[in-house]
Order: C-alpha cells, then sequence, then structure tokens
C-alpha cells in the first residue's frame, strides 16, 4: 500500500477524502463551509475529530491536494 | 480571573496573573504565516499606545488553521520580536477549536460577535476583549484589523 497524492478541483472534495496543505499537514474532511470568511468564492475543508480540529480554505476554482490509498501489489 | 488561569507562556513558564489581573486584555490567535500576520503591527501598536493604561494584548499561537503556526515556541518568539517588535506577552502554542480546545477558548467561543455569531474560532486574528473585570464584552472576527475604529471604542469603554 502506498500513498499517491493527486488534484482534485475543490468543489469536488467530498466528506471523507484526505486533503495535503501546501504547508505539508494533512486533514481528512469532516465538514466543508461555504462562504469562507464571507467570501462567497472559498470555502474551507475542517477535520473535526478525535485526532484534529483543522481547518483549510480554498478557492472554489483552485485546485487542492488529495491523498489517496492506492493498492500496489 | 479566568482568561489568567493557568496559561503557560511561549517560553514555557507559568504567565504571571499579575500581567493580566486587573486589565482590559485583548486576546488574539495568532500566526506566524498568515496572510492577516501583519496585523501584528496594529496589535504593537495597540499595547504601545494603551500597555500604560491598563491593557494588554494577549498573543495566542495556534498551528489549527492551514498549518500556519508551524515554528517551535523559539521560533515564534523570535519571529514576533524581531519581524514585529511585540513586546505584548504570548502562550504557549494552544488549540482554540475542537475537542481539545484551551479551556480559555471554551469559555471565550460561547461569546457571540457583532453578527450574533458564537462558536468556532473563523481563522487566525479573531479578537476577543476582556474587561479588568473579567468579563467578555467583544468579539471581532479576523477581518476586523486591531486599530479598527469599532476595537479603539471598545478598549477605551474598559479601560481601568
Amino acid at each position: 500500500m502506498t500513498v499517491a497524492p493527486a488534484t482534485v478541483k475543490a468543489t469536488e472534495v467530498r466528506l471523507g477524502d484526505r486533503l495535503r496543505t501546501r504547508s505539508g499537514a494533512e486533514l481528512t474532511v469532516t465538514r466543508i463551509d461555504a462562504d469562507f470568511m464571507g467570501r462567497a468564492d472559498m470555502l474551507a475543508f475542517v477535520e473535526d475529530s478525535e485526532e484534529q480540529w483543522f481547518k483549510m480554505p480554498a478557492l472554489r476554482d483552485s485546485d487542492v491536494e488529495l491523498v489517496r490509498d492506492d493498492a500496489v501489489g | 480571573m479566568v482568561v489568567a488561569d493557568g496559561l503557560t507562556g511561549i517560553d514555557g513558564g507559568r504567565i504571571d496573573p499579575a500581567v493580566l489581573d486587573g486589565k482590559a486584555v485583548l486576546v488574539v490567535n495568532v500566526a506566524s504565516k498568515c496572510g492577516l500576520t501583519p496585523q501584528y503591527e496594529g496589535l504593537e501598536r495597540l499595547q504601545e499606545r494603551y500597555g500604560a493604561a491598563g491593557f494588554t494584548v494577549l498573543g495566542v499561537p495556534c498551528n489549527q488553521f492551514a498549518g500556519q503556526e508551524p515554528g517551535t515556541p523559539e521560533e515564534i518568539q523570535r519571529f514576533c520580536s524581531t519581524t514585529y517588535g511585540a513586546s505584548f506577552p504570548l502562550t504557549e502554542k494552544l488549540e482554540v477549536n475542537g475537542r481539545h480546545r484551551h479551556p480559555l477558548y471554551e469559555w471565550l467561543t460561547a461569546v457571540a460577535d457583532t453578527d450574533g455569531r458564537a462558536g468556532e474560532v473563523e481563522w487566525n486574528f479573531e479578537k476577543f476583549l476582556i474587561s479588568p473585570a473579567g468579563e467578555i464584552v467583544a468579539r471581532f472576527r479576523p477581518q476586523v484589523e486591531p486599530d479598527d475604529d469599532q476595537v479603539i471604542r471598545a478598549i477605551e469603554r474598559v479601560l481601568p
């Protein structure tokens, strides 16, 4: 099992997806907030779990890094 | 005063309650790598303007927002003092949202902002003003600059 990065549009992210920020931190999305900081062109991905609370905003039309578990061999 | 109870400073030592007790305190969750980080300048101006009148900023480093406060305590402290000349106290790095949020923020986030919204801290540089009597008197979202008129008026109303 290896972890392969992929890029998806921010609007295509779904609950349960695991994302990696530019700083290298990762979060598993448990909530998606619209209109981050009142901006209709932004949204925010939130992990609110026992492991961590973490928020990552993104422009709606931007690409974000998705961390996928891909079975190999 | 609740705000001073059990707070650890960025240097790892306990924050002396005398630093906060009987003062108007502006609690701000800070981050070193955020687009709002230049707000440090405005926060330091508030500290210089009102520090002798019974006011202090209390900076709370937090890495929960896009990982924008990743540094060690030494790195955070050095960044604040050398880049912005910040003279106000900083706590250790705290969690301000979620199941493990610090009790200080359990207390603070129960208070609504001017739009009537309580709950989670929205982003870096959200501000809570505590009166010298220990009451939360105002909450300002991150977009409100430290030297915004509404912040200034609120501070001046509660100075001891």
